[in-house]
């Protein structure tokens, strides 16, 4: 603290040269002259322009005078500049480590493998009461889908159709894809379902899912059309190996239904999973529920809890299924009756007609 | 030519910059707005996989949140009359916390690099403004505080003269 009160004091009396402040050139000439053989003793040091503008430092008595008293040691400025290296260094140290680290390890996905048998069937038959015990209640957050009005129906076939668009690494299609199948068994037949799990280094990793991939759907009432972009294989860019290419026609869908204003949510220019359009009467753009709630979870695990109403991630598996088999009567004139006139499945077209815009 | 003529504007704007990115980013965090999906065609560059990562979490408080506390009161200390100030614990916190600053962005860094896999820009922008605050901070603070050789108090008396009026 004694510095405080010496340096501003000691600092406005004596300036440097400065018995006459207006000397002008002259006077600051004749100061560099006779300051010059006693700043020798660190003439390099002293590069910046406040100490050498000034004169040198013979001519500051008072605040030398206690100054010099200090010991002298390592430059302050040396100090500081080499915190800053030491910064640099380690972040440089940082990049190029990762950089130069080996690619993923052929272990860090979960593999594609078929679905076991149990598995599918718990999913493709949830108990009719269990539809409609749970409607669209649920104690973990379900968000409904988009509700669009006015929209002509999406034909793929000649049927009411629905198209998924996800990629396997992604955590929310994972969550998705358990509602997808749910819904989609009470109006037609999945065959060849996989099973997987997300990336292992995004969000709520190893989330277990289905995989579309290679599954074929069969439907009266309805055409699904699934597009698996990207697989859960890192390709060592930071992102996944490719898988389904996406068609011209599934394209336009999306720069039509995943883009403002039809999105409203979205960003120009910018496309996410999973998207879901169900008969262009209605849009999934983002998780329904938050894929934290199968964390843990096995297959068997999520597949086992469905008949059981009170259980929340069935709730929240349901709900968002009832939401999704809503929308699909809503294209399918409401066919069939015996899904589309269901107790559960009102009370989410009922919920849907609320908020349709 | 003073020591501290473009030191105290400069980091009061970094801290600015700073300040706005992490309100930002506060909103974000706590924003139910916010559409999650995962990116199309993305890659390294994923800001939502950074910010809802466990990483996002320090002590239990997002990192958001810490960036505000970080650079609010940074703020403070670097404007012109903090930098004027003669007392030196003004000038001892605005360095202590630009060196806490960068200590977490290293940790922060090597979390998106090793462990979340995945870069945010805004977090870089703000990392970017916390370590041109540490350069700022900590080669001058030594100048200020007459730290090292002799000659540096002289320049005390330059830099104390010189902020704000010049």
């Amino acid at each position: 603290m004694a510095e405080n009160k010496r340096a501003p004091g000691g600092g406005n009396t004596p300036k440097p040269g400065g018995n006459t402040p207006k000397a002008g050139v002259s006077a600051k000439d004749r100061s560099r002259q006779q300051s010059r053989p006693v700043s020798a003793k660190a003439p390099a040091k002293k590069s910046g322009p406040a100490k050498g503008g000034r004169g040198g430092g013979a001519a500051r008595p008072p605040v030398k005078g206690k100054a010099d008293a200090r010991p002298k040691g390592p430059s302050g400025a040396l100090m500081a500049w080499g915190a800053v290296a030491v910064v640099i260094v380690v972040v440089v140290v940082l990049v190029v480590v990762k950089v130069t680290s080996g690619g993923p390890a052929s272990a860090a996905f979960t593999p594609v493998t078929p679905a076991p048998t149990g598995v599918v069937s718990a999913v493709t038959n949830i108990p009719e009461s269990v539809y409609n015990q749970v409607g669209v209640t649920s104690s973990v957050q379900v968000s409904p889908p988009l509700s669009l009005s006015n929209q002509p129906i999406l034909m793929l076939d000649g049927k009411p159709g629905m198209l998924y668009v996800g990629g396997e690494f992604c955590p929310y299609c994972a969550a998705e894809r358990w509602a997808i199948v749910s819904s989609l068994s009470r109006f037609g037949t999945f065959s060849g379902l996989k099973v997987t799990a997300s990336s292992k280094t995004d969000v709520y990793p190893n989330t277990n899912t289905f995989s579309f991939q290679g599954s074929t759907y069969t439907s009266p009432y309805v055409t699904f059309q699934a597009v698996e972009q990207v697989s859960n294989i890192p390709n060592g860019q930071g992102y996944y190996k490719p898988l389904d290419q996406i068609t011209k026609a599934q394209q336009d869908i999306l720069n039509k239904y995943e883009q403002p204003p039809l999105d409203p949510n979205a960003t120009a220019g910018q496309f996410g999973y999973p998207f879901v359009d169900i008969g262009n009467q209605a849009t999934i753009t983002g998780p329904s529920y938050s894929p934290g709630i199968l964390a843990g979870l096995s297959h068997s695990e999520i597949a086992n809890g469905l008949s059981d109403p009170s259980n929340p991630v069935t709730q929240a598996i349901v709900a968002t299924s009832n939401y999704i088999s809503a929308s699909i009567c809503a294209s399918t004139k409401n066919q069939p009756a015996s899904v589309c006139q269901s107790s559960g499945v009102q009370a989410a077209a009922k919920s849907l007609a609320s908020t349709a815009k | 030519m003073h020591t501290l003529r473009w030191q105290p504007i400069t980091s009061l704007v970094l801290s600015i910059f700073g300040l706005g990115v992490s309100i930002y980013l506060t909103l974000t965090h706590f924003s139910s707005a916010v559409t999650l999906s995962c990116p199309a065609g993305g890659g390294v560059i994923n800001c939502e996989k950074v910010t809802t990562s466990p990483q996002s979490y320090v002590f239990g408080i997002p990192v958001a949140v810490l960036g505000l506390v970080y650079f609010i009161p940074m703020l403070v200390l670097c404007l012109p009359a903090a930098w004027r100030s003669l007392n030196r614990w003004i000038h001892l916190a605005r360095l202590l916390l630009s060196v806490a600053g960068v200590g977490m962005i290293i940790y922060l860094i090597s979390a998106e690099l090793f462990t979340i896999k995945a870069i945010c820009l805004w977090c870089t922008s703000v990392h970017v403004a916390t370590f041109l605050i540490f350069v700022v901070v900590v080669t001058t603070t030594p100048v200020v505080l007459s730290w090292g050789e002799t000659i540096e108090s002289a320049d005390y008396v330059d830099a104390a003269e010189g902020v704000g009026s010049e």
